[in-house]
């Protein structure tokens, strides 16, 4: 899954890049968006034998807007504006992770998921609610959490808790996104 | 490779904070030091939203919000309500009317996407069966409010609704609304706006530097009746900056349109972080308009405050 993953974001880049070069316009977003994908979220990793600080880089794929007004499309690949997804939306959203558990000692993550942004508060750019379920793999261990958090800061940060069962584990992630 | 990602992390918090301005940042930390104060109520406040005596009547409600009627119809400028704007900057003064007691709004202007002028949770206060005209470039800022209609007009565009002519015009500011997206929204995404209807019209600068063309342009295309002008932030006996006009340049705006009067707006009501006092752009722009022989011209009306420009040429309604 860990070398899918990175494959998407890699093309994710890529294919971002040259449709960005359609017009002018998407051109200085692309400029601004790809310096920014590289801010990684903070990451805390905990189950039953080891707890873990992480680094992950999020892509969003494919994000639906029903918040967004009624005359532009709702549909948004990659460069996604924070309007988008704080006044109401569902997206689908990978990431690359990085573990370490003390320094020299590091290792490889990686999620799908597919996260709900409900808006509380000033029609999100306050507060969102956060809702979602993603498979993790950490370790070479694949599993499915479920997620829970708020947004705030105009939607771009993000408090994220995943739980997991058998055996519990717990992520708790602080998110800095921006599209 | 922890150590190798950190530079690469470092570069990108660099770069956010490089699209936030120092103006900005100034903004930002001393509206903090104040955030737990209370805001003071309007001196006045607006209880008949339309005057029946009148063809014209404008009343401000606060920083760039102005709420005109001309003959039936209202229409509201910039609307801020809420007590902060972009979660921080706090506001002086409670605006001047409940939103509540709006019977409707025919038309809600929107000048460009900055906080204190695209105010989301003020515009959910409202009626919203009316319709919302925006700069070209701010739809894919805008929520679905369920307005029954929204335009996006670029300079010069203009559309007929319901008997109101709206015409967007140029002005000179800036747009984006959180920094980073100042870097494809800095020649478009604001605008002011001339309204007509009937043998009414109405020019709202929105928020502008002065430019020595535009509002030339604006005065030879059209016969205004009232010009709804900024005068802050900055109170200074200056022409003012590239994006905001002080009170010279706000009158420089007002004889350049060749509008009969001038409602002066976007003072006194936020805490914008270098004021000494909030109140100097008014005071600065009462001694010029004297000096210049046309304060008899200038709407000075405090938050709360409606005036009638044009009283009613219609017989009265006898019940």
């Amino acid at each position: 899954m860990r070398k899918q993953i990175l494959v998407v974001i890699m093309i994710a880049c890529v294919s971002t890049g040259a449709l960005a070069q359609t017009n002018p316009e998407n051109a200085d977003k692309f400029s601004v968006w790809l310096p920014l994908q590289l801010l990684p979220t903070l990451t805390l990793y905990n189950d039953t034998h080891t707890s873990n600080f992480g680094f992950e880089w999020e892509v969003t794929p494919l994000l639906y807007s029903f918040g967004i007004n009624r005359y532009v499309s709702p549909w948004y690949t990659f460069i996604v504006e924070p309007t988008a997804r704080f006044t109401g939306s569902v997206e689908l959203s990978v990431a690359g992770q990085i573990y370490t558990s003390k320094l020299g000692s590091s290792y490889f993550g990686s999620y799908a998921r597919i996260m709900g942004f409900i808006p509380l508060s000033e029609r999100g750019e306050h507060l969102t609610l956060n809702l979602g379920v993603g498979a993790h793999s950490v370790a070479g261990t694949t599993r499915v959490f479920k997620i829970a958090g708020i947004s705030t800061l105009f939607g771009m940060l993000h408090l994220n808790l995943k739980h997991a069962d058998n055996p519990t584990a717990w992520i708790g992630s602080l998110e800095f996104r921006v599209f | 490779m922890t150590r190798r990602l950190l530079p690469l992390a470092s570069l990108g918090l660099a770069l956010l904070l490089a699209g936030c301005s120092t103006w900005a940042a100034r903004m930002f930390t001393r509206s903090m030091s104040r955030i737990n104060e209370p805001i003071a109520p309007a001196p006045s406040m607006i209880t008949q939203p339309l005057q029946p005596s009148a063809d014209l009547a404008v009343a401000w409600v606060g920083h760039a919000t102005a709420l005109i009627q001309m003959y039936d119809k209202l229409v509201m400028t910039d609307p801020l309500f809420t007590g902060t704007v972009g979660i921080v900057v706090k506001r002086y003064i409670a605006p001047g009317i409940d939103p509540a007691i709006l019977p409707k709004l025919d038309a809600t202007l929107i000048s460009h996407t900055h906080f204190d002028h695209f105010s989301y949770g003020s515009i959910e206060q409202l009626p919203r069966n009316g319709i919302l005209a925006i700069p070209l470039g701010a739809l894919r800022y805008t929520p679905e409010f369920g307005f029954r209609a929204v335009y996006e007009l670029s300079p010069w565009e203009s559309i007929e609704d319901s008997g109101l002519t709206i015409t967007a015009v140029p002005v000179q500011h800036f747009s984006g609304r959180y920094g980073f997206d100042g870097a494809w929204m800095r020649d478009h995404g604001f605008t002011g706006y001339v309204v007509q209807y009937k043998d009414l019209t109405v020019f709202f600068a929105g928020d502008t530097g002065y430019h020595p063309e535009y509002f030339k342009e604006i005065g030879r295309r059209f016969t205004i009746d009232l010009a709804i002008i900024p005068i802050g932030p900055g109170g200074s006996w200056e022409v003012g900056s590239r994006i905001h006009v002080h009170p010279r340049g706000a009158l420089m705006i007002f004889q350049d349109v060749r509008a009969d009067y001038m409602l002066p707006v976007h003072h006194k009501t936020l805490f914008y972080g270098f004021e000494q006092d909030p109140a100097q752009s008014i005071i600065t722009l009462r001694a010029l308009a004297a000096e210049m022989g046309i304060a008899d011209r200038i709407v000075d009306l405090d938050v709360g405050e409606q005036q009638v420009i044009i009283p009613s040429s219609r017989p009265p309604v006898t019940p």
